[in-house]
């Protein structure tokens, strides 16, 4: 998987970002669409968007990210936005257990909401604050085993996994849709498989858009 | 340009019929933006990428040696210039978008607005002295307020068009209904409500640490170094425990409730005006723990009561599935449907959702849109208006949206206009901006609310 600035695309993948407050989750999003991190970024609201176009298998993706805010209250309205979405990670932070206690209720409200074939990832954030971790990371890959997700620890700040992390979970979207096992019907609201081709909006997209 | 505030739109005695109206049949004329879509597309995206790099370049320049000194060029300060601007905003509303565009590129890039400015409004050090319809203005002010009893409806009638930064703490302590028009009883009220509050610290402050409420103090906790991480001021720990103090409080005794994300931004702008009584400058930088304690104590107190007034009026934006925002998206749905149907049929065909980016317009009250001077003069009329924070809102959002119109209209795909949505070029926007902003969600108001069947397609 590599980095691209094709200003066309073969598919688009709406994938979330879930998980409790402060873990990380808007750092993860601008590193990978933008290679910025932020000590000082203000908390999310909602819901809030970035993308960026990789090439997978030489396809150009378009990865739509939604990075969603971690606070209890936003659920009821945040649920509409699991919609469409073939992707998700499911992000704790490594130096706060309760973030990784949560991971099952928000797994729980993944599954109630998204499609059921959708690929999840597991992610533990903050792994460059190795010295304070709570969470080992034996204990979250079994039960990421156990509960069929990948599996990952990343930094957004050391920029550490970040762009493996989305690159695999990526191209596990594109397996599962190539083999359709995502059937079309049931993503077709945002995995628009239009092949390069002259009537799609593709041809207008922006030049450039991913900053890269 | 910056003291000509008062000069642009005189709102609300001019009576909206005497302004240009949208029969129900028409709508905003934008001529060419159809065939000139190729060439304003591209130019847009030049522009606003512009518009983000100067937010960077700001943000460095803050970061390093800020020079509370550098201010507008001289240039923009004469009388011909802002009529020429504020004709031009006009222009952008009522004139083809060519003509506009036109102007739009003649302009020199526009003056970044020093951080003293953006943070305090904008008649700080540096601005020029007080034009003699201002001085006119602040004396009507200070004759109301120093009435025996004032007359909160003239206070209310002038402020509509901004309150001179002088009487704006007192100002606005009358005007949320904190403090009473008699004049006699204000200090007494003053005193037994920061006594009250004061108490509710005594009484309710350590249970944060309670197994009951160690969730909301941690939220709020996390929440306060990330309200506004671009301003030192509110990286000091005097300054994070006063608003910590203030949203736990409030929370505890809210319930329905309790903390919600966005509520901690709606304690800034008490804060800040009530602190601007006693910095005259360089506010960002200003260290809060040299003020007297009982200065430090009473700011904190007003800032609670005054942020709860303001709550009262919009709960139901935070309570169980924030039903006050859901409505409110829903209408400013219905109402930008009947007032541009350009943009929401636009928004249709790229299925973009009004939730997508409106959620957070309503959540916030615009604080995420608009750099914070702009959010303190907004709140002038919020507090002006009967049902500002809660009603009037949604006509200055419907406003906001339009404003960028020409933007909108011209992208043409999902991700570029949630992009665009998520992230419009507001960091130069002051007072003029808000006031035309004002005139047409004024304007909006006067035709929409309570007569909205008449004009239903």
């Amino acid at each position: 998987c590599s980095m691209g600035s094709d200003d066309s695309y073969n598919f688009v993948f709406k994938v979330v970002l879930i998980g409790e407050s402060g873990v990380g989750k808007s750092n993860l999003l601008s590193r990978f669409t933008k290679n910025e991190f932020a000590h000082d970024s203000r908390t999310t609201i909602g819901v809030e968007f970035s993308t960026r176009t990789v090439q997978i298998d030489n396809l150009t993706i378009k990865a739509q990210i939604w990075d969603t805010a971690g606070l209890e209250r936003y659920r009821a309205i945040t649920s509409a936005y699991y919609r469409g979405a073939v992707g998700a990670l499911l992000v704790y932070d490594i130096s706060k257990h309760l973030t990784y206690e949560s991971a099952e209720r928000w797994l729980k409200e993944l599954y109630d909401h998204a499609d059921p074939h959708i690929v999840v990832m597991l992610v533990g954030n903050k792994s460059d604050l190795d010295t304070l971790r709570t969470v080992p990371t034996d204990e979250a890959r079994d039960f990421a085993e156990k509960k069929g997700l990948m599996f990952m620890e990343t930094s957004a700040l050391g920029s550490t996994n970040v762009e493996a992390a989305f690159s695999e979970v990526l191209t596990a979207i594109h397996k599962k849709v190539a083999s359709r096992e995502v059937t079309r019907g049931s993503i077709s609201a945002v995995t628009l498989s239009s092949p390069l081709g002259p009537s799609s909006e593709a041809q207008e997209e922006r030049k450039g858009c991913c900053r890269s | 340009y910056l003291c000509f505030n008062s000069q642009i739109p005189q709102h609300p005695p001019l009576d909206p019929r005497l302004r240009r109206t949208y029969p129900k049949d028409t709508k905003p004329k934008f001529n060419n933006i159809k065939t000139k879509k190729a060439s304003s597309f591209h130019e847009f995206a030049r522009s606003t990428n512009d518009a983000w790099d100067i937010d960077d370049e700001e943000d460095e320049e803050f970061l390093g040696t800020f020079n509370p000194a550098v201010s507008i060029p001289p240039g923009l300060h004469t009388t011909s210039s802002v009529q020429n601007q504020v004709a031009t905003r006009f222009d952008f509303l009522s004139v083809s978008s060519k003509e506009n565009e036109l102007k739009q590129q003649s302009l020199p890039v526009r003056p970044i607005i020093p951080l003293v400015a953006r943070i305090s409004d904008q008649n700080a050090s540096g601005a020029p002295p007080m034009t003699v319809r201002e001085k006119s203005r602040l004396d009507k002010f200070r004759q109301l307020l120093a009435s025996p009893n004032t007359d909160l409806e003239e206070l209310r009638k002038h402020s509509w068009s901004g309150i001179p930064r002088e009487v704006r703490p007192i100002t606005w302590r009358l005007l949320s209904g904190y403090l009473p028009a008699n004049k006699e009883r204000r200090e007494l009220v003053l005193k037994r409500k920061r006594e009250e509050y004061f108490r509710f610290i005594e009484q309710y402050y350590h249970s944060r640490t309670d197994e009951h409420y160690k969730d909301t103090y941690r939220q709020i906790h996390i929440d306060i170094p990330r309200t506004n991480p671009l301003i030192p001021l509110f990286q000091q720990p005097a300054v994070q425990e006063i608003f910590e103090r203030i949203l736990f409080i409030w929370a505890i005794r809210h319930p329905a409730s309790g903390y919600v994300q966005g509520i901690n931004d709606l304690v800034t702008p008490f804060f800040v005006v009530f602190l601007s009584e006693f910095v005259t400058e360089d506010m960002e930088n200003f260290d809060v723990a040299a003020l007297p304690l009982e200065t430090q104590r009473n700011i904190e107190a007003d800032s609670f009561w005054c942020m709860s007034k303001l709550l009262d009026g919009i709960q139901d934006n935070y309570t169980f599935a924030q039903p006050g925002i859901q409505n409110k998206v829903k209408a400013l749905e219905e109402l930008v449907s009947r007032i541009d149907e350009d943009i929401h049929n636009h928004f249709k065909r790229y299925e973009v959702e009004y939730l997508q980016f409106a959620f957070r317009w309503m959540n916030n009250l615009l604080m995420r849109e608009l750099p914070l001077r702009c959010t303190i003069r907004l709140w002038d009329t919020y507090q002006a208006e009967a049902e500002g924070f809660s009603r009037f809102h949604l006509y200055v959002c419907a406003a906001f949206l339009i404003k960028w119109r020409k933007e909108i209209l011209s992208m043409v795909d999902f991700q570029g206009l949630l992009m665009l949505l998520q992230n419009l070029p507001t960091i130069h926007w002051g007072n003029e901006e808000v006031g035309l902003l004002l005139a047409e969600a004024y304007r909006l108001k006067y035709m929409f609310a309570d007569a909205p069947s008449h004009y239903k397609r």
